[in-house]
């Protein structure tokens, strides 16, 4: 285990509850294609505490790119595709990408009035999501996202987060431990339909745990992650890499354990788990 | 760090729309998500804030919003006081921002209405002036009227204001890509309207006769469909007081701000295909939430879709104000200021529980008046 998970005195762990009807979490799209990952990523989550605490654009983020983040899917969601147009409302033809010598943007030629373009979403997703860090920084992140500067969203402006969203700071436990110890957070029909295949007795087997997808920020992580912000300044923006280690974490549903909690007969192996079917 | 106390302007609406495609995707349907395990009618934050831009646009004058020219000199002279401390002294500081906006024919104390583009300026505008003159603030004090005059006439002044902000602006921000420095953060956050309950698309097929085909020629003159849904949506939007004020540069033009966009927000609608269905509702109900410490979007009493059957807008209340009680109680928040505005029947169980979450139900315009004057004496109390 790398040297940074090891719990340290002054180090603490904000967790933060990921929820809303759509999230967007951009990772490499630009001009017409907005695509989002499948998870939230580095970028969204440090703008989001970097908003919270009233960080302008320019701000400096080293401090807040140092921390440690670990995701889990509590709940993936689906993919939303959602078209979308756009015109200037007093029906002004649109402007063009370049300026002219006095900085001002011209109309197009020939006018052209509608830009189509195409955003996705990630629908009825809910994730539990942990940063790692100095504990007076995550102490102060924490307060501040109960009383952000800006409004937050996840991923994109429209996307506004349901409440609870911090779901406190946990001193002297390391980012696994907190991620793997935080009940689960899916709705209730998601719960339910967990209880309903435990209790047939599909998979998933019990109804008192479920295994959830995480990802961690390790430097001897096997895959690669582009989008560690470098900064917000629209001039200066630019993302670094990051690594990332992919794992399972058995955690507890918060439901009551309604069959026999002895193992099953094939031991509980279900290979079929890591695609999560 | 912004240095003014937060304030956000929770804005929560219930809207019943008929039969309706307010919002539509490339195929031609209605937008959709999936919220709960259940499909809802989605109508697009974009949509709605269009809608909300096209009603200010036609019932007011940008003048009717404008801060005076004379406050803008006044408040470039503070800035650059405070920028170059003790290199420039009060009257230094008017005197080299008279002469920054005199080429302009803005000169401090001049009528206003000769400089429309100036009615709405924005922090980072002024700011953008005092930078092109900080560093030589002791410099320029020193030259007489004229010299300064001289000195400071080709500065790009009028660049930097000429891009005044209107209010929609302010509230909805602007992105320019090759100029970073004309972008405005918005000081709204607008969600994707989505229904309370599930949603079928539904397709209406229709005929168009052709008036005028002899009788040999029989059939229509064309056929197609529409997808349509209807929905009790809930909406939700949120407004940064704080942010506003900034990007705006005055506390009682924000106020102001906020009521026209309570109003526009609750007033418009989309208004795709609406020769074909005819959509155009009120809200039934308006709640506004005035907070200091976080917005609170309660879209999660939806999450389990509100049963078809008797009621869904009654039902679709009752569960707002349980849920608006739950978050406040269990967070212990205090919100500033409640108010509602809604058409239940004054005696039904779920006026006593919205009146208990919100207060006393009030009509839209109480609802307004209610608002306005809580922001003004939450400002002029600081």
């Amino acid at each position: 285990m790398p040297a940074d998970t090891t719990p340290q005195g002054d180090r603490a762990v904000l967790l933060l509850r990921l929820a809303g009807p759509l999230q967007s979490w951009g990772d490499r799209s630009a001009f017409n294609r907005r695509d989002t990952t499948p998870q939230p990523t580095k970028s969204g989550v440090v703008g989001l505490l970097a908003a919270a605490a009233g960080r302008p654009r320019e701000a400096d983020l080293t401090d807040l790119v140092g921390l440690r983040l670990g995701v889990r899917v509590d709940q993936p969601g689906t993919l939303l595709r959602d078209y979308h147009t756009v015109s200037d409302y007093r029906g002004l033809p649109l402007p063009q990408a370049g300026v002219n010598a006095k900085g001002v943007q011209k109309p197009t030629s020939p006018s052209k009035h509608t830009h189509v373009t195409h955003r996705y979403y990630l629908q009825d997703a809910v994730f539990l999501v942990a940063v790692e860090g100095p504990a007076e920084l995550v102490t102060a992140l924490g307060e501040a996202v109960t009383r952000p500067a800006f409004p937050l969203a996840l991923g994109r402006r429209s996307c506004t987060p349901t409440q609870p969203l911090s779901l406190g700071v946990r001193r002297g436990t390391p980012l696994e431990t907190a991620l793997a110890e935080e009940p689960w957070q899916a709705n209730e029909p998601t719960r339910k339909a967990h209880e309903r295949q435990a209790k047939r007795g599909q998979a998933p087997r019990r109804t008192d745990r479920v295994d959830l997808a995480a990802s961690f920020d390790d430097p001897h992580g096997d895959d690669t992650c582009r989008d560690v912000p470098l900064s917000f300044d629209p001039r200066r923006r630019g993302f670094g890499t990051r690594k990332v280690r992919h794992a399972w974490l058995s955690v507890p549903t918060g439901l009551r354990a309604a069959l026999p909690t002895e193992p099953p007969a094939d031991g509980g192996h279900d290979p079929f788990a890591l695609l999560g079917w | 760090m912004p240095s003014r106390p937060r304030l956000y302007i929770d804005v929560h609406i219930l809207q019943t729309v008929p039969p309706a495609n307010l919002n539509r995707d490339d195929n031609g349907s209605p937008k959709e998500a999936y919220f709960g395990g259940k499909r809802r009618s989605r109508v697009s934050s974009q949509a709605w804030k269009r809608a909300t831009r096209l009603h200010f646009a036609e019932r007011y004058e940008p003048q009717d919003l404008g801060t005076r020219t004379k406050r803008i000199a006044g408040k470039l002279a503070e800035r650059l006081a405070a920028r170059a401390g003790a290199a420039l002294s009060a009257e230094d500081a008017q005197r080299v921002a008279g002469a920054l906006l005199k080429p302009m024919g803005i000169a401090a104390g001049k009528k206003a209405g000769d400089t429309a583009y100036l009615l709405f300026y924005g922090r980072r505008q002024l700011e953008g002036i005092v930078d092109l003159v900080a560093a030589d603030a002791a410099e320029l004090a020193a030259l007489d009227d004229q010299q300064l005059e001289e000195r400071v006439k080709n500065l790009p002044v009028r660049e930097q204001l000429q891009q005044g902000h209107p209010v929609d602006v302010a509230l909805f921000g602007r992105m320019v890509a090759d100029i970073p420095g004309l972008n405005v953060d918005a000081a709204t956050q607008v969600a994707h309207a989505l229904s309370t309950h599930a949603t079928e698309l539904e397709f209406d097929y229709y005929t168009a006769v052709d008036d005028e085909t002899g009788d040999e020629e029989t059939g229509a003159g064309m056929i197609g469909t529409i997808g349509f849904n209807s929905a009790t949506l809930y909406r939700y939007a949120t407004v940064g007081l704080h942010q506003l004020t900034d990007n705006l540069g005055e506390e009682k033009t924000a106020v102001e701000a906020v009521d026209l966009f309570v109003d526009s927000f609750a007033r418009s609608m989309p208004t795709g295909y609406g020769n074909s269905f005819a959509h155009r509702t009120r809200p039934s109900l308006v709640a506004v939430v005035v907070r200091t410490d976080q917005p609170v979007n309660l879209v999660s009493a939806y999450e389990n879709a509100v049963p078809a059957g008797d009621g869904i807008l009654a039902e679709s209340a009752r569960r707002l104000a349980a849920e608006y009680r739950t978050a406040t109680s269990q967070w212990g928040d205090e919100p500033l200021h409640t108010a509602i505005c809604h058409t239940l029947d004054a005696a039904s169980p779920e006026t006593a529980a919205l009146a208990e979450a919100f207060g006393a139900n009030r009509t839209f315009a109480e609802l307004r008046e209610g608002l306005r004057t809580a922001l003004t004496e939450r400002t002029a109390t600081r």
